[in-house]
């Protein structure tokens, strides 16, 4: 097993609160997606028996939702919000700034693997443009200063 | 078990109708019906992509839009239920330029390669096209094209399971595939991945698409994106005619069409010929492929003739020389009486009547019987299990049923469109399905319950039903003191504690069946193998009669062979009913009264060296008849055995004349389904080689013998037709019945239940001839549990060696994770298996040791 | 713990007696159930419980004229009322928290500081309804409101407020916090209710509608966030009093999203029929268009809302009054853009997201945002050809209306507004193969 001991209990308290087993799937992805930072088939199958619902069906919501990525990205995954309210604000000079500060492109991982960059539809932020999402945390209101503090922030920590 | 489902609020209406006009003209349909199927109805053509008549409609493809006065948008009418007073048009401009847009959508990024695909010509899309005019794209981009890695082209032909091909650039995303496979078929391997304009359609990851319907995608497929390699590439469509036919591998008799090119004489592919009160149009793998044993180069071809030892080829005349010859001496000699046969219960009648006259009328012995496979059956043709097989059953009285009960059957290894029909009752309509088995099967997915109980318990489940419906005053009073006398154990807790079930379960159960208005309760190859189906049967009787089920449903033992029932009907039996017996007697002026063998009886007879001399017409026994070295030692024993066969076998090895026996598909014929109904067979191909069918063989043997019992084929035909008329129901017995508790004889250190099926993709001994089932499966295994497995300390596919007090087998392990508990399930159709050498006649149920094979 | 920047107008709610949502929205205590209680929360519920029937409630609600906040404005009281009531079949409650529609984000600002708000409206609004086990659905990457939900609700179990046989009334009722992957379709109400099911998020066909055969086929009602979290108001100060705010068909507060070229962007809570202009450029509000460049378009109610130019927006923010102009209300999302954007970028980035989101299922959907996709990209890169207008005008009329969900209308109603409204725009773009204003938008 791949899902720890942990996540496995988490999985199946989740599961126990619904009426039917299927509505399960997506909790379970997200406790898999948490632990792990991808969810791919052996995460499927592994889910399948937990939650006790076929294997095709994990997989068909799996890859539906943009959320879990297929293979590990960087320890800290940046999600630029590129939609029309951030794009009003720079939010294509954000992503731009963040490849030439980190040296990839957008759709990479830095070298050391402790960041991937992306970007993404529209978060929620709209009248705190531009935005980004690190991991599960929001940064709003962005500029460059603000970006430079965060990056290094996180590269210290790390 | 079936998690508890919400059903729709279902009011209790009687059939409300309404009105409304499509394109002009009025017409009325009950309640409920779509706008499509209205139209259908008045035989106005609503082109669709994504609606299938057996399946929930989701308005997905769109293609099915009418204009409805009143609503602004244009509706699908394959989800837009018909109203009073709707005014409908399903041909105006609107409409028109709608389907045209979808058209024009659907091809933005659909290949057109219809030179090199498939389907074409028989391809909706193409059809649809054409129909709607479009000519010309004015989509000016790339199209899009999945490319896998290591795949160059942007043909992106991938094997999503043994028989199937999916080119995901072709899918127009219908979701058909998808839907049915899980809707209509319970099946989990095969799904849709991504969203969107990517989204795709694919096996299960890291499995395969071989479940045993499998074949069914590629027939609802609207386009070629799922092709089998059955018929990829082999011939366009419009080079073949075809032939209407049913299955001979299943009760059903499914509807199918043979598809064949004349002058090769050959047969490229079976589909099916919907048929709603039988098959709803699906067809079980073994049915689409099983048509390949045909076709086998394998095939005999030439009779043969036991010469110095060694089976050589021999002409026609040759053999029945040999035949007339040997025959008549042992006729002559010692009396027809000498002379048994054995048939298949997959011939047509004809050739089943023909082989019954020629035994009764010709060699005056009743010693004939067409059911080579099962231990022990009754030789009274009105014993109880006798009776209750000859109970009317009908396919589609499932639909309506609010109760269905399936006892002792594992339905997808033996009726497997029975159990889509449950499936679809389920979906539809508030349906209650218990499973009641000696192991948990798949078919019990859609169950309410599921009820396993101990292997050999069947009478005291039953008793315990009834007795739970007893305690919980359920039924009537008087019936229940009645009862309650002639049963044992006496009460209901005991009753659940020896067969090892729930008391709870058989609550629900009688609830069930008290409360049900339609119940539809059968049985399957479990209890008619058993050997106490007579008691089994009486205990269904008892439950039949304190639920008052007379008048609420159906209660039958399900036949399991193409014509199971024919062969009943005609009284293939040594002893055949009383009514028969007398039409058959004034038919042929003759009364046929001598004394009759049962299978069994008759290999005992031979041992005995009472009948000398046998004749063998399509069945197999040393590969299904329980005990291999009793049926060895019995057919060798013989002075002269003929078998007539579609390919050589363990039981032709033994025979002293061979003869080519032609298959269903080779000549017209008729079979009697499950339900009792009579279907014609056509002709699609000439017989391969010399072979002849059943009943030509029997002329020839006739004219052999220099006697003169029959005229003419059509004569045959006339006199089958008059013995289908006979009433053929013997009624249940209307008294209460005495059942305690058979003893089941467990040998000690032998006592893993031991259960022998049909693999899921085959059907007797035949279809492993056919490279198709071959491809899903073609190597035998023995199926355990998990459980069993992890005791045994065996892996998937380690072996294992299976044992009982009178022979073993090797088998590879199949591990599943629908059997649960203590029970090893054995197929029976690979020649290799030897299943027969370690089943025992007289048991109840088999019983083997397991162990694991060290290597 | 996790706090939105973003601007709200509690200051003036807290101060204007009919402002109710953002009183103490900006009370960093606000989440907690002691201060949400001292605050006057769950009176409301406790007022329902002890004396009112379902019946009364929902009279009361459609009494106010509260109308749907997530972008349809269905009356909500009416919806209540489909739920049959002859049904055996358990009812539920999903509160419509998905917020996806760019633009908005307004539900997260009131899941994030007054949870306790929206709990107290939904466990009214299943009291009205007899359901016993009720949902929010929130968007995935809202794992700080997941946070903020999951705790107010363990609070509310804690303090008796959510559970069994709640303040001794006998009413049972349980709540589920249940986080969505990434899609925006699964805000539409039958998509969400396909993703509790653990199905893929794709709309259903209607009929049944959700309050007939919704979640697990039992009758369903899907409401947005705000709408729940305007029950509670309604209930203590009264129907008639939530129908004296607003306009004479558009009732009560809504509050509006405030993003793109402006000052002040934020969230602000006012009246129905607010003047879009005022809340754009008032000092108070929007501030005026930020680095006082030109105003170029407004779109009103949510990406999927069709743009309205300079000259329209002397307008109210009401259903009504946005449908005359030819707008709608939508979620209340309004992005205002400046004169150096160009349309075609504007409409590219549109696209993409619909696209991007498009679940599929039906055919016009799934290959006509593609389509339009495709053509919309080459005329922004300057490679459009003559006739792509027309063919873009064309394709959109063959998916308007005729999809199985709105998400096909979403897509196209922008697309024709923008040509519509600003054509020599398009036609510069594909015969001078470059944009007619330089889009160039630099963050910070
Ligand atoms: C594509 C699409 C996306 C939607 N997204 C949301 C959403 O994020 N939040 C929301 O409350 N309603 C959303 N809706 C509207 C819902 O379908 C539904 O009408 C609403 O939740 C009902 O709640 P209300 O009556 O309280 O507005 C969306 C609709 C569509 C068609
Ligand atoms: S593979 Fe065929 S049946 Fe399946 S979704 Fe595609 S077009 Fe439809
Ligand atoms: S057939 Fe009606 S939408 Fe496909």
């Amino acid at each position: 097993m791949i899902l720890t001991e942990t996540s496995v209990e988490e999985i199946k308290e989740k599961a126990a609160k619904y009426p039917r087993r299927k509505s399960a799937i997506l909790p379970a992805l997200t406790v898999a997606y948490r632990q792990l930072g991808y969810v791919d088939e052996e995460i499927y199958r592994e889910v399948s028996k937990v939650i006790g619902v076929p294997n095709v069906e994990i997989a068909e919501a799996a890859t539906f939702y943009t959320m879990f990525p297929k293979k590990p990205r960087g320890k800290y995954l940046i999600q630029v919000c590129h939609n029309i309210s951030c794009a009003l604000l720079g939010a294509d000079s954000l992503i731009s700034y963040l490849e030439e500060k980190l040296g990839i492109n957008k759709g990479e991982t830095t070298e050391d693997n402790l960041f991937t960059l992306i970007s993404v539809e529209c978060l929620g932020s709209c009248s705190t443009a531009p935005m980004m999402q690190i991991n599960h945390d929001f940064h709003e209101n962005l500029t460059r200063d603000k970006v430079d503090k965060i990056l290094a922030g996180l590269k210290a920590k790390a | 078990m079936a998690e508890a489902t919400a059903k729709k609020d279902t009011p209790e209406i009687a059939e409300q109708m309404v009105t409304l006009t499509i394109d002009g003209k009025e017409v009325s349909v009950p309640k409920g019906t779509t706008v499509l199927q209205a139209a259908t109805q008045m035989g106005i053509h609503v082109p669709t992509f994504c609606w299938h008549p057996k399946l929930k409609p989701v308005g997905a493809c769109r293609m099915c839009y009418v204009e409805v006065e009143k609503m602004p948008k244009l509706q699908v009418s394959c989800a837009l239920e018909a109203m009073d007073g709707m005014v409908v048009y399903t041909d105006s401009d609107t409409v028109k330029q709608g389907r045209k847009a979808i058209i024009e959508f659907i091809l933005l990024n659909h290949p057109l390669d219809c030179p090199t695909c498939d389907k074409g010509g028989e391809c909706d899309l193409q059809n649809l096209t054409f129909a709607h005019g479009v000519d010309d794209s004015r989509f000016d981009f790339q199209k899009y094209r999945f490319v896998d890695e290591g795949m160059t082209t942007t043909f992106d032909d991938k094997r999503i399971g043994p028989e199937i091909v999916l080119n995901r650039n072709r899918c127009i995303l219908c979701y058909k595939c998808v839907r049915a496979n899980k809707e209509a078929f319970g099946e989990y391997d095969l799904g849709v991945y991504e969203r969107g304009n990517t989204a795709e359609i694919n096996s299960a990851p890291g499995e395969e698409v071989d479940n045993p319907y499998s074949g069914n995608l590629v027939e609802i497929c609207p386009v070629g994106a799922l092709t089998n390699s059955d018929w990829r590439y082999k011939i366009r469509v419009w080079l073949t005619t075809t032939t209407p036919s049913v299955c001979n591998y299943s009760s059903s008799g499914t509807n199918i069409l043979f598809f064949k090119e004349e002058h090769k004489n050959k047969i490229y592919r079976v589909t099916s010929r919907p048929n709603d009160d039988i098959d709803d149009g699906w067809l079980a793998d073994v049915t689409r492929y099983g048509y390949q044993v045909v076709n086998s180069p394998d095939r005999l071809k030439k009779p043969l003739i036991k010469k110095e030892g060694k089976q050589v080829e021999a002409s026609w005349k040759e053999a029945l020389d040999v035949i007339g010859k040997r025959f008549g001496e042992i006729k002559a000699k010692l009396g027809g009486v000498c002379v048994g046969a054995l048939v298949a219960p997959s011939l047509d009648n004809a050739s089943l009547y023909a082989a019954s006259r020629l035994m009764r009328t010709a060699f005056e012995s009743n010693n004939i019987d067409f059911r080579g496979d099962y231990r022990m059956l009754p030789d009274n043709p009105e014993s109880p299990f006798m009776i209750l097989a000859s109970q009317p059953f009908r396919i589609a009285d499932i639909d309506d049923s609010d109760v269905i009960v399936s006892f002792g059957s594992d339905l997808v290894k033996e009726h497997q469109n029975e159990y889509l029909r449950i499936r679809k009752a389920c979906n539809f309509s508030n349906t209650s399905v218990f499973s009641i088995n000696p192991y948990a099967v798949k078919s019990a997915d859609v169950a309410r319950q599921e009820l396993v109980y101990k292997p050999g318990t069947e009478e005291i489940v039953i008793n315990g039903i009834c007795l739970a419906a007893i305690e919980d005053d359920l039924v009537d009073r008087n019936l229940a003191v009645g009862l309650k006398s002639r049963i044992a154990p006496a009460a209901a807790a005991e009753a659940a504690r020896l067969c090892g079930v729930e008391i709870g379960a058989l609550r629900n159960v009688a609830r069930a069946l008290s409360e049900g208005k339609k119940v539809t309760f059968f049985t399957g190859e479990i209890i008619t193998r058993s050997r106490e189906r007579d008691l089994i049967a009486t205990a269904l009787f008892n439950l039949r009669k304190l639920f008052k089920m007379e008048s609420k449903g159906q209660m039958a033992a399900l036949a399991r062979y193409a014509n199971s029932k024919g062969a009943e009907k005609l009284g293939l039996l040594p002893e055949p009913k009383p009514a028969l017996k007398s039409k058959l007697t004034s038919i042929w002026g003759h009364d046929p009264d001598c004394p009759a063998n049962i299978t069994d009886a008759m290999m005992a007879q031979i041992k005995k060296e009472e009948i000398k001399g046998f004749f063998i017409m399509g069945a197999n026994p040393m590969m299904l008849y329980p005990d291999r070295e009793f049926v060895k030692e019995g057919l060798e024993k013989l002075e002269f055995l003929v078998v007539c066969d579609l390919f050589e076998t363990e039981t032709t090895e033994l025979a002293d004349v061979v003869l080519p026996l032609a298959s269903w598909a080779e000549y017209d014929g008729y079979y009697v389904n499950l339900e009792g109904k009579t279907q014609k067979a056509l002709r699609a191909v000439k017989p391969m080689g010399e072979a002849k069918p059943g009943y030509a063989i029997v002329n020839s043997i006739v004219a052999a013998l220099k006697t003169e019992v029959f005229q003419s084929d059509e004569q045959i035909h006339s006199q089958v037709k008059e013995l289908l008329k006979l009433e053929s129901v013997i009624p249940i017995p209307d008294e209460f019945g005495d059942v305690h508790p058979a003893s089941d004889d467990r040998g000690g250190e032998y006592n893993v239940a031991l259960y022998v099926i049909d693999d899921p993709h085959h059907s007797g001994y035949l279809t492993e001839k056919a490279p198709s089932l071959a491809n899903f499966v073609s190597e035998p295994y023995i199926e355990i549990s998990f459980e069993v497995a992890a005791k045994l300390k065996v892996e998937q596919g380690d072996s294992v060696r299976v044992e009982s007090e009178i022979g073993k087998v090797i088998l590879p392990a199949k591990i599943s994770e629908h059997i649960t508990n203590e029970v090893a399930l054995l197929p029976r159709n690979f020649a290799s298996t030897g299943v027969t050498s370690v089943m025992m006649r007289k048991r109840r149920v088999d019983r083997v040791k397991l162990s694991r094979v060290v290597e | 713990m996790f706090y939105s920047p973003v601007i709200t107008n509690a200051a003036e709610a807290a101060g204007h007696k009919d402002l109710h949502l953002f009183k103490y929205i900006e009370d960093p205590q606000q989440h907690k159930i002691e201060t949400y209680e001292a605050h006057g929360g769950y009176k409301a519920w406790k007022k329902v419980l002890k004396g009112m029937s379902a019946d009364q409630v929902i009279e009361e609600v459609k009494k106010s004229g509260l109308r749907g906040r997530g972008g349809a404005g269905f009356p909500t009281g009416m919806k209540w009322g489909f739920v049959p009531k002859a049904s055996t079949k358990p009812r539920y409650l999903c509160c419509n928290a998905d917020e996806s529609e760019p633009g908005t984000c307004k539900d997260r600002v009131l899941m994030e500081r007054d949870p306790h708000g929206v709990i107290e409206g939904m466990a009214i609004s299943a009291y009205a309804i007899d359901c016993h086990l009720m949902f929010i659905y929130i968007r995935g990457e809202f794992d700080h409101c997941r946070e903020r939900m999951e705790q107010a609700m363990d609070e509310a179990y804690a303090r008796g407020h959510l559970g069994k046989n709640i303040n001794g009334s006998g009413y049972d009722l349980e709540m589920i916090v249940h986080t969505g992957g990434g899609a925006y379709i699964c805000g539409e109400e039958t998509a969400l209710l396909n993703s509790i099911e653990g199905e893929r998020g794709m709309s259903r066909m209607r009929p049944p509608f959700p309050a007939i055969e919704g979640l697990y086929a039992c009758p369903t009602i899907v409401n947005n966030v705000e709408s729940l979290a305007s029950v509670p108001h309604i209930i203590n100060r009264g129907g008639d009093w939530y129908a004296s705010l607003g306009t004479e068909k558009s009732k009560g507060t809504k509050i509006f999203s405030l993003s793109g070229h402006v000052k002040r962007p934020g969230n602000y809570e006012v009246e129905m029929g607010f003047n879009l202009k005022k809340l754009i450029f008032d000092p108070e509000y929007g501030g005026g268009m930020l680095d006082d460049k030109k105003l170029k378009g407004v779109i009103p109610g949510g990406a999927s809302t069709p743009f309205l130019t300079p000259d329209m927006i002397d307008v109210g923010l009401d259903y009504e009054a946005l449908q005359t102009v030819g707008s709608m209300l939508g979620s209340g999302a309004i992005i205002v853009i400046n004169e150096d954007a160009c349309i075609v970028w504007v409409i590219k980035k549109l696209i993409h997201f619909f696209r991007h989101e498009s679940c599929g299922k039906c055919t016009p959907c799934r290959e006509g945002t593609g389509w339009l996709e495709k053509i919309i990209n080459r005329i922004e890169l300057g490679q459009g050809q003559p006739g792509d207008i027309e063919k873009i005008e064309d394709v959109c009329g063959n998916i308007l209306g005729r999809t199985i969900c709105p998400l096909g209308d979403a897509a196209v109603m922008p697309i024709q507004s923008a040509i519509k409204q600003w054509r020599d725009e398009w036609l510069y773009h594909i015969e001078h193969k470059k944009c007619m204003v330089k889009t160039n938008f630099e963050f910070k």
